[in-house]
């Protein structure tokens, strides 16, 4: 145990990650909706020792009850749909989806259209979209963390209700555009 | 040609096919058990020459297919010779109608009827009640619904109802050319993207009367074995996070994810993704970097032993492992598991040792010391096979990586293509049918599409808290079975 306890401790100074900057948390819940299992295996890895997106108040929980956020992977297929709204239906408000990975954005999607009932953004309102195939643990670190300082910049982003959901969806960067629109208007 | 040459093409000659007609087809089968076949997999195709039926087996190194017409729709069915054969047959039946007489009752695998008594096994008793979990599950973690039949906390029977993730990939893939497969098979599962590409490819040149040279067996064994490697480091986390043992899940996952960033500085990507081609190898890797990655993973290797070690003396997680989701050897066999779980239980059986168009050599089936079928063997079974991998990768990066390609073996084409390969999680049977440079029908049977079935079995009797325990044990794909 002891030499165990040693390796995580050397370990841990050899990453030597920078202090979290303690500027808010989010709670995250995860629902895979017909992934290749890709970005599962990736934002497990956000907790490993090389990230510890814990450690920035960013916990994944175990209900959408608990949930600000709900991170949706893969492609949604029609026997995920139904529990997919009914994650998001059990979430308090406001609430946030993220689309995790190109599958949930809806790109480069493969498969038989029998069987998907289409991209994320016709079922729910997306908010936040973490791109890659599958995006690297460091990618969605930042696109979750950068959540952050958007909701305290922004504090009406978090969506109220699906009624909202009716303006464009979007992204990482689009959150500032969508402000933006709306001085131009 | 030298007498080695002819034995190595002998070696490598497609899978054999013995067409028969519907009356025929159960006898045909048990032939081929009887010759001491093993079951590789059935599945059915439906095209211009109407409904036909495939099963395949092994035996002496040869793959046999055996296939058949069925015009009326219905067919015999051989799920009382091999229990194997279940979840295919109803696979068939969901997918293409096919009705498998004897098969009572048959029920549905893909569809998803509402009534639980559609599809679960009738349990009744005093004090037996049903917990239902999924196809959301609390962690991070793939969709699938378990039904468990329990009495207190002991599980009576557990009905897996998966499929949530059928994304229709094997029919969308239907009509493409042969080298766009590759893609439909990769999206199956990032964690078994390789096996599944090379297997793919290999049963697609297999059709074509193509072998691969030295230069692309090494590149597929390469990838292969990187592939092997991060799964395993990421199983022992997986079963250390399944006692909550903390320190042992992070340090395994610490070591998982520097194995991740080698496939990415040798490969470009951390899953290995877009690395398989077919007929070719674009893998170039120079001195400078084999060396590199050599003593990283030697390096690698020393630390997860020593922590390894380390979970062989921590009391508080081997005292969770023993007597904990047993399968026998008897019933790995019968139920036809594959993989690490299969020889965690004492078969002794590893596709790599009849790979002949991969750098295996003269590659020996290891199994745990302790082969009781049980988690803690299991477990054990990872380190063994890690060690297996460390040595073969070791031997692989001693020399460049240059592309290579393939030689016609001039044996003409065939119009069915079948490969074996052992995944992390067991052998993947991949058969490809095709139409001229078309895929006509692609099947993709994983190791964990093998091994699911297993995994309910082994809970009976057992705790449900310690479910998933069991589970993170055998650490199947859902993705990878419900394609």
């Amino acid at each position: 145990m002891f030499v165990l306890l040693k390796h995580l401790q050397h370990t841990r100074r050899e990453i030597a990650l920078p202090a979290p900057s303690r500027r808010g948390s989010l709670a995250l819940r995860h629902v895979d909706a017909g992934s290749c299992n890709g970005c599962e295996h990736e934002l497990a890895a956000t907790a490993n020792p090389y990230y510890d997106l814990q450690r920035h108040g960013l916990n994944l929980v175990a209900s959408p009850r608990h949930a600000d956020v709900l991170l949706v992977t893969g492609q949604i297929t029609t026997r995920m749909a139904d529990p997919l709204r009914r994650a998001y239906e059990a979430m308090p408000e406001p609430r946030l989806v993220a689309a995790l990975g190109d599958c949930a954005i809806g790109c480069a999607v493969l498969g038989d259209p029998a069987q998907l009932t289409g991209p994320l953004e016709e079922i729910l309102p997306v908010d936040l979209r973490i791109p890659g195939c599958p995006p690297n643990p460091r990618q969605i670190a930042d696109a979750l963390l950068g959540l952050i300082g958007d909701i305290k910049e922004h504090p009406t982003l978090p969506r109220a209700s699906p009624e909202n959901s009716n303006t464009p969806p979007a992204n990482a960067a689009g959150l500032h555009i969508d402000t933006e629109g709306a001085k131009h208007a | 040609m030298s007498s080695r040459e002819r034995a190595s093409v002998a070696a490598l000659t497609p899978a054999r096919i013995e067409r028969v007609t519907p009356p025929q087809w159960r006898a045909a089968c048990e032939r081929q058990a009887q010759a001491g076949g093993r079951f590789c997999g059935l599945f059915a195709s439906d095209g211009a020459q109407g409904l036909q039926v495939n099963c395949i087996f092994t035996r002496a190194r040869q793959d046999h297919v055996i296939c058949t017409p069925v015009p009326s729709g219905a067919i015999d069915t051989l799920i009382d010779l091999f229990v194997a054969a279940g979840w295919d047959e109803r696979e068939a039946h969901d997918s293409y109608g096919l009705r498998f007489d004897g098969h009572e009752p048959l029920r549905p695998l893909l569809e998803h009827p509402v009534e639980p008594g559609a599809w679960t096994v009738p349990v009744q008793g005093h004090d037996a009640y049903q917990v239902a979990v999924g196809p959301i599950h609390a962690g991070v973690i793939e969709s699938g619904h378990f039904r468990f039949t329990v009495v207190g906390e002991r599980i009576l029977h557990l009905d897996l109802r998966l499929f949530y993730k059928h994304r229709g990939l094997q029919v969308a893939a239907e009509g493409r050319p042969l080298a766009d497969g590759l893609a439909y098979a990769q999206r199956a599962c990032a964690a078994c993207a390789v096996t599944n590409t090379v297997a793919y490819a290999q049963a697609c040149e297999s059709a074509l009367g193509l072998a691969p040279d030295h230069n692309l067996r090494r590149a597929r064994t390469l990838l292969l074995e990187l592939e092997r490697l991060y799964n395993h480091l990421n199983d022992i986390s997986a079963i250390c996070a399944g006692v909550g043992f903390a320190p042992g899940s992070m340090a395994f996952a610490a070591f998982k994810e520097r194995a991740q960033r080698l496939n990415q500085r040798l490969t470009g990507h951390r899953f290995l993704f877009d690395t398989v081609a077919l007929a070719s190898s674009t893998l170039r890797i120079g001195q400078a970097d084999t060396r590199a990655a050599r003593e990283e993973l030697r390096v690698l290797d020393d630390e997860q032993r020593a922590i390894w070690r380390e979970l062989r003396f921590a009391a508080s997680v081997q005292d969770r492992l023993g007597d904990v989701g047993t399968l026998t050897k008897q019933d790995a066999i019968r139920l036809g598991t594959v993989g690490p779980s299969a020889r965690a239980a004492g078969v002794r059986q590893d596709t790599r040792s009849e790979s002949p168009r991969l750098a295996y050599g003269e590659f020996t089936p290891a199994i745990s010391e302790r082969a009781t079928g049980d988690v803690a063997a299991r477990l054990d079974m990872r380190q063994v096979e890690l060690v297996q991998s460390f040595a073969i990768l070791d031997e692989l990066l001693s020399g460049n990586l240059a592309p290579g390609g393939v030689k016609n073996l001039n044996i003409g084409a065939s119009d069915i293509g079948v490969a074996r390969l052992e995944s992390p999680r067991g052998e993947t049977v991949c058969s490809v049918q095709t139409d001229g440079n078309t895929i006509w029908r692609l099947h993709l049977r994983t190791g964990s599409y093998a091994n699911w079935p297993s995994v309910a079995y082994a809970s009976r009797e057992n705790l449900l808290p310690d479910f998933p325990l069991i589970n993170k044990s055998f650490e199947l794909c859902y993705a990878c079975a419900d394609r």
